[in-house]
């Protein structure tokens, strides 16, 4: 359904967005030769990126946001970063993912963000909540270094409430220790 | 020797309750010095819904420290003229005789007489009104008398408690008898509800609910039902403990970065910060006269307990044992710290005689947490796991009796809050 | 980035500033140089680009580190609190164990502490001609004399065996030199400290005079009893009966 004009708008608006540019409107479309993301028009795993299931229209630039956002293709659909255990501090496998946020945040100021910071279930409830936030702070902290401004962060933390994997072990453990990353209308 | 016994049994009769959740008190071990006591068969139980003399002997075996003389299948009024030497041949240390008559209004009158054959005291007595609908209340009411009597402290026989029951997703704050009878619910909600806690008046808990993606802290009022923001700050807000005069929680915000304790009225107006750190300062809970915030504290690089003057001020470590040392609670009457204590990766509740610094480790499961003292500070509920499942253990505060508070199948019990002595 | 789009800013405006210059220039040179200047905008932008991250990767490793720091310092904070405690803890033992063991051995030092000062060398022919020139004094009648050198006697040889009958003695002398107070108090020494020595009965014996002679009836009475309980089979036990007999108070008519 979708038409492949807008499907090349949406790719390079992904990209815009990618490379920071994108609050200088429709008119000014960014410059293949200024972003540093290597340019293509298609996922880094090589695959086309594929058409949201929006509309058949071209979208607005939120909703190609959003859309991207969501798209299972794009590095900001990864949302979640993995700590280990009693660590609160971001692995470098994590930094392109959260820069990748970061220029999201500060191309567009208007776009909030919640982050939420859990725990595995080994502990006391209102401790686990306490060290879910530190979790959730060193997200918000990485992205503030990385230029987004503070009133768009909200770091809270669910601490072991919230697991994504059920169960005693360490698999489900190692799941559960992470921070989420939710944007405006997810939250 | 382990004696158990089902309390459901005794209950079914009241349809309305029996259709829902029920925590079952068993009870798995016993103090060693228990007092026999003989509760006759109460004249005139027959003219109530439910049988009395049955509320009043399973309080009193529930709680360990009594054992039950059996007193033979026929009733004795209470002014009956009676051989006390008989009863004292049959083993009781203590005999209680009632009479229940119909009262003016539909009502009934009960009168009971406490003979302490031991002590050959003269004997104690008492009169209550009461409804029909108030026959469990009453009977717990009989039992406080003869648990006060007969040991010098006051029963708990007729306070509540308030506990988290999660069912599928949904999430259940609710309030029980102390027995575990009477379940009413709260709050439902399908986020996760914790840590809550009664007010000093037993009117209102406050509580932590996760219902907008965060946790926010609220005051319920059980009478009207009407929930009440008290803290909803940026960040999370959590961990509420209300002052002695009820006038004021201690909270945790993380509004500045990470948790902090911070001191608010009940209406959500006055906030003032505590103790300033930039480590993590969680689970703050007031002495019981309000001189002090015991608390959870990283700032030695493993959670440990410390203590800080109301006002604020510098924190005194309290916790010395171990590598995690977290959910302080101060006994009513301000002799004991209960927390839980990690030792070789089981969580246990410990406590802490505050005089001498001894510590005794209280129980012997692997996931036990959320210590709550009894009124009385004889007895400290907390929540288990079994087969993966959360239940609500007790355990008397020298750590001899102990008992089993299953819920009904399926649902995960958490968070126990034992209420106050005052009833609303 | 915003710092990027001022320049892209400043450069638009270079090139619109630059605009009277257009007439000396046909337009191709005009578009070369734009290029040019488009093309070293784009590498200087790709050079603030590379700073920009390269101080953000920085900024990012620092607090991380900053992190891992504070981690340590909690840490060693923890350890300085324990051993604080641990010490304080140490330190309040070792004080309660000096105390004790302080008054433990001020209670063994109590009795033996005066005389060890000057206790010469165990000497048993020194010690038994003290005590015999002791006794010569009492049975020269010397009796002030006599009860000075057993007192002596007590203090110079702590450990004698003659110590009960220094004492017993002393009393004596002390009672006959007409030194109540101090004869009453060696008597009791005598029946305190040796109850089961052979003079212990007489030792009370001659308390209950020495009360007696005080004027202290009851006290003398009492101790006669003493004698009698205590000491019920012995010769003294008979005198002190016939003695009761003496004391008691004629018997009131009815």
């Amino acid at each position: 359904m979708q038409t492949s004009a807008s499907k090349i708008a949406i790719a390079t608006l992904t990209l815009a967005l990618l490379a920071g540019c994108s609050s200088s409107g429709p008119e000014q479309p960014a410059a293949p030769t200024e972003s540093k993301t290597p340019v293509a028009p298609a996922s880094p795993s090589g695959t086309p990126v594929a058409p949201p299931a929006v509309s058949g229209k071209t979208m607005t630039p939120e909703e190609a946001l959003m859309a991207s956002l969501k798209d299972p293709n794009s590095p900001l659909s990864k949302r979640i970063i993995y700590f280990d255990y009693d660590s609160y501090a971001i692995k470098d496998s994590y930094a392109s993912l959260v820069s990748a946020h970061a220029k999201v945040l500060v191309a567009n100021p208007k776009l909030k963000m919640l982050i939420q910071g859990n725990t595995d279930e080994r502990g006391s409830r209102e401790y686990n909540l306490a060290l879910g936030q530190k979790r959730a702070e060193a997200v918000k902290r990485a992205l503030m270094l990385l230029g987004v401004q503070e009133a768009q962060i909200e770091s809270v933390s669910l601490g072991e409430e919230k697991p994504r994997m059920e169960g005693s072990d360490e698999a489900a453990y190692a799941e559960n220790r992470r921070s989420e990353m939710l944007y405006s209308g997810e939250f | 020797m382990f004696k158990i016994f089902r309390l459901m049994a005794t209950t079914l009769l009241l349809a309305a309750t029996a259709a829902q959740a029920q925590l079952t008190v068993e009870i798995t071990g016993a103090g060693a010095n228990r007092i026999p006591v003989a509760i006759a068969n109460f004249a005139g139980d027959g003219l109530l819904p439910q049988a009395l003399t049955g509320v009043v002997r399973a309080d009193l075996e529930r709680s360990g420290l009594f054992k039950l003389v059996d007193p033979g299948t026929t009733p004795v009024p209470e002014n009956a003229a009676i051989d006390l030497n008989q009863w004292k041949d049959r083993g009781a240390d203590a005999l209680a005789l009632a009479s229940i008559l119909p009262a003016p209004g539909g009502r009934y009158e009960v009168r009971m007489r406490l003979y302490d054959i031991a002590r050959q005291n003269k004997p104690d007595g008492m009169i209550f009104l009461f409804g029909a609908a108030t026959v469990r209340e009453t009977g717990h009411r009989i039992a406080d008398f003869i648990h006060e009597k007969l040991t010098g402290e006051r029963g708990v026989y007729s306070t509540r408690i308030a506990y988290v029951v999660k069912t599928g997703k949904s999430y259940e704050l609710k309030v029980d008898d102390a027995d575990g009878q009477n379940p009413r619910t709260a709050l439902r909600s399908s986020e996760p509800i914790i840590s809550p806690a009664w007010s000093p008046d037993g009117t209102r808990l406050a509580y932590v609910s996760f219902q907008a993606k965060k946790p926010i802290i609220y005051v319920h009022s059980l009478a009207t039902g009407t929930q009440t923001v008290v803290a909803n700050f940026k960040g999370s807000n959590s961990a509420p403990a209300w002052s002695p005069d009820g006038k004021r929680l201690a909270v945790v915000l993380t509004k500045d970065g990470s948790s902090q304790i911070y001191s608010i009225n009940a209406d959500g107006s006055g906030l003032t910060r505590v103790a300033g750190s930039t480590t993590i300062d969680t689970e703050p809970q007031f002495s019981p006269d309000g001189q002090h915030l015991y608390f959870t504290s990283d700032r030695g690089g493993s959670p440990q307990i410390y203590r800080v003057a109301a006002t604020g001020g510098t924190a005194e470590r309290v916790t010395f044992e171990g590598s995690y040392n977290v959910s302080p609670r101060l006994s009513p009457d301000g002799k004991m710290l209960a927390y839980v204590s990690r030792n070789g990766g089981r969580f246990q509740v410990t406590v802490m005689d505050l005089a001498s610094r001894q510590i005794q480790i209280l129980t012997d499961s692997s996931r036990d947490e959320s210590p709550s003292f009894a009124p009385n500070s004889r007895t400290i509920l907390y929540a288990s796991e079994v087969g993966g499942r959360g239940v609500l253990s007790a355990v008397s505060s020298d750590g001899r009796v102990k008992q089993k508070l299953s819920g009904q199948a399926g649902g995960d019990v958490r968070e126990p809050a034992w209420g106050p002595f005052n009833q609303p | 980035m915003l710092a990027r789009r001022g320049i892209a800013t400043a450069l638009a405006m270079l090139s619109i500033g630059s605009a009277p210059a257009w007439a000396l220039f046909d337009d191709d040179v005009a578009r070369q140089r734009i290029e040019a200047l488009k093309l070293e905008s784009t590498t200087r932008l790709g050079k603030l680009d590379a700073q920009v991250e390269q101080s953000q990767r920085v900024q990012l490793d620092l607090n991380n580190q900053i992190e891992a720091l504070r981690a340590e310092i909690a840490k060693l904070r923890g350890q300085n609190e324990v051993l604080t405690y641990e010490l304080e803890a140490a330190t309040k033992r070792q004080k309660d164990f000096y105390l004790d063991l302080d008054n433990r051995l001020r209670a063994l030092e109590a009795a033996p502490a005066a005389a060890a000062a000057a206790a010469p060398a165990a000497d048993p022919a020194a010690e038994a001609r003290d005590y015999e020139a002791a006794l010569n004094l009492l049975k020269g009648g010397k009796f002030a004399d006599a009860q000075a050198a057993f007192e002596a006697f007590i203090t110079t040889w702590p450990q004698s065996s003659f110590q009960p009958a220094a004492h017993y003695w002393a009393a004596s002398s002390g009672f006959q030199a007409k030194n109540y107070p101090r004869a009453a108090e060696l008597y009791q020494a005598v029946h305190a400290q040796w109850p089961s020595d052979v003079r212990a009965p007489e030792a009370l014996l001659g308390l209950a005079n020495t009360q007696q002679v005080q004027g202290d009836t009851k006290g003398a009475k009492k101790t006669l009893d003493t004698v009698v309980a205590e000491y019920g089979s012995t010769p003294a036990a008979d005198v002190a009966r016939q003695r009761l007999k003496q004391l008691a108070p004629p018997p009131k008519k009815k």
